[in-house]
Formats: structure tokens, sequence, C-alpha cells
């Protein structure tokens, strides 16, 4: 063989060994065509009944803390004086008994929930604990000019894979794009109405963002959980970003299903 | 004969047999080395382009600074005697923790400059640098970590060797191998020597697998824990912590000096069954109940609220005790209210003479 045709040769291998590389990683090499929707594209199941298993933050979680008590929570002085102002009694007689089941909050309480596609873009996530509902909207954009809720407005993508902020202007044979198989659902609520991170008063405001991203995990025992990172942004009460994960556990069916009223105590 | 011929090719070791001039010095290459140079190019980048089971699908390297937004008390300052809340424990976890006195710190050497095991390393103080190490070829071959805390070191094998036989030795840090699942790292260590679920006692057997899953989401790493303890749990006890990216952060290095801080003492402090008198102080001090207090997994889903009793003692009006805790701002005592007026400055001493 020639050494030109040698070199065709490996150039045709060199070619070869990138496209594979890259149709093993997803996207790159994927044939052009319209997006499929979020619902046929998702990476993991999430649907199903799961309940949150309180191994973590016991005393703050499954009792309604002390008032005064905010430990662990980067407040700043002004969330200080709500804390200290807390009155159940007080939320009551407003019917505000739904300041700690915002959607900043509602993941950490016990509870159970129940997570299905409302539609081929919108995953609808409902709680027992306090009968709420958030419905993720693939694709949407900004909140609709609607009053601020408990539950907000909440936009959802599974989420994507680092990204340079331009063009890729590494050679391919030198260098690979990495972390493509993203697995994770991603969501950013806004339009909150202002309430509680805790059930004692511990408080959030109207300026809050809460961004979420939903693991699914399987177990060496066959148990199947998903682990929810709650960042909430919080200009007004936080002095930085709060960030929580709880794990939820896979049930077999929704037997114990037991919807309950918000409670402010 | 073509598969042969490519073959050769691939396999064929280039020669860099580089002309030199005159005075030894490397002549450029042009003319028919560019061609033997380019087909060694090519080879290497064919390898590097094929599909790289062991690389690693997302950089977790880096140094990472802990969060501690949840169970602050906890895990800062420390635990408080009794609180075994949300800890899937059975009754011989539960008595060997009531057996527990803190003074065994001061009196016994061997749990003095004791290592936080790698379950509860991840969960305790958790300052964290990874790094990875790779190859001759650039995969994967290993990640790494330290944590400053009693000085950890930890290996994660990415290169799918085997878990060693069951009688090989234990550590702290145990034995852990890591496999990719998308953007999802998950870890299953082995090889634990016996520590603590909480550093009061509560302990954990070195008979037990921890199966982790770290993720990372912008600057946000996730590590769920999973521990399977046949020897003191009910069912797997699963946590979940996080860190922020911190490229600026340095971390130390470790040291402890073992001291007898108890001279003379001839016994291993400690308290004999039903003989602990301060286990009801944790459940009193937070309104709790005293079943409650004492853990277990039936405490730990959201119907146990409807059957937890009453608290074991009358509640205090409000938190008494590590009421503002936020990073190391821990304080045990509820901030004061500010005087009425300030007493009349003291004077300062004048300036020592040099």
């Amino acid at each position: 063989m020639s050494a030109g045709a040698r070199t065709r040769l490996l150039l045709a291998a060199c070619v070869l060994g990138v496209s594979i590389g890259a149709s093993a990683q997803g996207p790159p090499g994927a044939p052009p065509g319209p997006p499929r929707p979020p619902r046929a594209a998702a990476p993991v199941d999430l649907t199903g009944t799961w309940v949150s298993v309180i191994s973590e933050d016991w005393r703050w979680r499954m009792v309604t803390p002390l008032k005064g008590d905010a430990a662990s929570v980067p407040l700043r002085p002004e969330g200080f004086a709500v804390v200290n102002a807390w009155d159940p009694a007080k939320d009551e007689a407003a019917g505000l008994q739904c300041k700690a089941y915002g959607a900043p909050a509602i993941l950490r309480l016990p509870t159970r929930v129940r997570i299905s596609w409302q539609d081929d873009a919108t995953l609808k996530l409902e709680t027992d604990t306090g009968t709420q509902t958030r419905l993720f909207r693939f694709g949407a954009e900004a909140p609709p000019k609607t009053a601020p809720s408990w539950q907000g407005h909440s936009v959802a993508q599974w989420e994507r894979p680092p990204q340079l902020p331009g063009p890729v202007n590494s050679i391919p044979i030198f260098a690979t794009r990495t972390g493509t198989r993203g697995r994770s659902l991603e969501v950013t609520t806004t339009n909150l109405r202002a309430g509680y991170l805790r059930k004692n008063g511990v408080p959030y405001s109207e300026k809050t963002t809460v961004t979420e991203y939903f693991d699914y995990h399987k177990e060496p025992n066959g148990d199947e959980w998903f682990t929810v990172t709650t960042v909430v942004r919080d200009p007004q009460y936080l002095n930085g970003p709060f960030i929580t994960s709880s794990d939820f556990k896979k049930e077999p069916d929704g037997s114990r299903w037991n919807p309950t009223p918000c409670s402010a105590r | 004969m073509e598969s042969d011929a490519v073959f050769r090719a691939l396999t064929r070791r280039p020669r860099f047999d580089v002309p030199r001039g005159p005075r030894g010095r490397r002549q450029s290459c042009r003319g028919p080395m560019v061609k033997q140079g380019l087909g060694y190019v090519l080879v290497v980048a064919a390898l590097v382009g094929a599909p790289a089971p062991l690389a690693a699908q997302v950089d977790f390297t880096g140094q990472w600074a802990p969060v501690y937004h949840e169970d602050n008390p906890e895990r800062i300052p420390g635990p408080e005697l009794g609180d075994y809340t949300g800890l899937p424990i059975n009754d011989a976890a539960r008595l060997q923790a009531d057996s527990w006195d803190a003074d065994r710190i001061s009196v016994v050497s061997a749990y003095q400059c004791r290592p936080h095991s790698s379950d509860y390393g991840m969960r305790g103080l958790g300052n964290l640098r990874v790094w990875a190490d790779l190859d001759a070829n650039q995969q994967l071959l290993a990640f790494r970590t330290y944590m400053p805390a009693w000085g950890s070191e930890r290996t994660i094998w990415m290169d799918g060797r085997p878990h060693p036989p069951e009688y090989a030795e234990h550590t702290f840090q145990g034995f852990s191998t890591g496999a990719w699942d998308g953007n999802m790292l998950t870890v299953t260590t082995t090889h634990l020597k016996t520590n603590y679920f909480r550093r009061n006692g509560v302990p954990s057997s070195d008979r037990r697998t921890v199966t982790e899953h770290w993720t990372k989401h912008g600057d946000v790493l996730t590590v769920v824990t999973v521990v399977a303890d046949p020897v003191f749990l009910t069912e797997p006890l699963v946590r979940s912590q996080n860190w922020l990216l911190d490229p600026g952060q340095a971390l130390p290095p470790f040291t402890c000096e073992y001291a007898p801080e108890v001279p003379g003492a001839q016994t291993v402090p400690n308290h004999l069954p039903g003989a602990n008198p301060y286990l009801t102080e944790f459940a009193d001090w937070y309104g709790l109940s005293l079943e409650a207090a004492r853990g277990g997994a039936e405490t730990m889903y959201p119907e146990y609220r409807q059957r937890m009793g009453a608290p074991h003692a009358a509640p205090p009006d409000r938190c008494q005790r590590y009421c503002v805790c936020a990073g190391f701002g821990c304080d045990v005592n509820p901030p004061r209210p500010a005087p009425a007026a300030r007493p009349a400055p003291v004077a300062a001493p004048p300036a020592r003479p040099r």
C-alpha cells in the first residue's frame, strides 16, 4: 500500500472514530429533525407516587419548629424580624394557612407527591400535604401577567449539558464534548406569593426565584428515588442562595395518598 | 487483506528518526516526513475520537465549599445527646448510643484524632477538593477527594476494577468504585471500619455498604448517600448534601495530637443501660415526644405525625438553643436583646513599655 493510500485509510479511520464517539454521546451526532415533545424526550421517568423520607432537618420538618428557630437558613436581619413576629393565629385569621406550602418550601414538608403528565409539555406535581398542585411547563417563556401565587409559574427543561456561550472552537480530534447525556429535570419558578420557608415563619418574599433539579436514582435493593436539589434566591430576606436537597422514595401505588388541608400551625 | 493493512497501519510504530542537520539540529519536517508524521497524528486522533467508556461525563474536579443549610446545629457545633431523629436505627444502635459519654474522647486515645468515615465525612465537616487521575491514554483512572477534617483522603476507582474480597482490610475511607449513568456518578463503597451515623454515639458497623450518587448542576454539587447497614439499620439511610464550587478555596493539612486530657483515668467513660440521665434533654429543649427523639424508620414518614404523641415536657415558648445558625456562626445561646443603656466605657490601659 502506498503512503498516500495509507494516509487516506487512516484519515477515514479517524473520521469514523470521531463520528462514533460523537454519536455515542448524544445530540452532536443526532440526525436533524423536529425536536421530540418533552414527554417523549424524557430521559428518566418521574411519574408515579413518591413519599418524602425525613432523614434530614427532622425537627424543622416533622414538627413545627419553635418560634424564633431559624437554624441553617442564611437569613438577613430583615428576615429575623419576620421570624420573631410570627403569629399563626394572625395567618389563620387572614386566610393565609398555606404560607408554608409554596413552591420554595412544599417539597421540604412531609408529604407524598404524585407526578403525571398533564399533556406532552406539562408535568404536574401534586402534594397530599396542603393539596397543592404545581405545573412544570416545558418551553414556556416568561410568566403571564397574573397575580403571584403559592406555586408561582414554573418553566421546565431537561437539563442541558454545559455549553460555551458561543461555538465550540476546539479541534474535534483533540477534544470531545463530555457531559452530553443529561438526565435531570430543571425547573425555574417565579411569580411567587410571599410565604414561609418553614412553618414557623421563616420568610421568603415575592422577589424569590426557585431553581430545582430533579435526579432519579435506583438503589441496589431495587428502591427507586428522586432527589430534588432546591436553590432559593431571595434578595429581600436571604443573604445568599438557600440550598437544600430532599429525597423521595417511590411507592408501589397511591394507597397511602392522604390529602390534608394547609395548616398554619 | 485490506483489514490487515489497516491493522498494520494502526499498529506500526512510527519512525521518528528526524533528519538532522550538520550540527545535529533537527531539520524541519517536509516532504515524506510530513506524511509519516501525519499518519502518527491520525492514529492518535482515531484513538481519541473513538468511544471512551471510561471518560468522564461530568467534571467533578475542583474546590468545593460545603453548604450547611440542613442540620447545621448537628453538623457544625455537633449533635445533642439523645438526638436520634431521622435515623432508621434499631435497638442495638440505641443501646450503644445511649451508653455514649463524650468524655470518652478525652480519655481514650483511640477516639482522639479518629477520622470520619467516607460516608459520615460527606455529611459532617465537608470542605472538599476533588481531582482526577488520568492514565497514559488520558482515560479517567480515579477521582480522588481530600477533606481537611481528619485529613481524609479517598480514592474512587473508575477503571472497572472489582472490589477486594470481604476479608481484605477495612479502613475509614473504605474501597470505592464509580460508574457513570449519564451525568450521574454512582459510587459504591465497601470495606469500611465501624464509625458513626451521628457523632453523638449512634454507631455504624463495618458491614455497611454505601452507595453515592454525585450530580453537578451549575456550581452546585449534590451527593446522595445511601447506607445499608445490616447491623444497626432497619432500612437504608438516605441523605443528600450540597457543595458550592469555590475556586478560591485553599485547604490546609490536618494536624491532630493525642493528649491525655484526664490523667490517671482508669475507666472508659460510659453510661450503663438505663442509667444515662441526659437522654431526655434533647426532647425537652425542642418540645418533642421522647419516642420521636429515639428515631427509627417509622418516624421518618409523613403519617408518623399523626401518632407522634405529646411532647415529653411542656415546650418552651420560643427557641432557646442554636436558633441562629448559618455557616460556622452557630451560637448555642439565643440572641439577647440589646441593653437599654451602655455602661460607661472603661479607660484603655496605658501602653506597655517596650
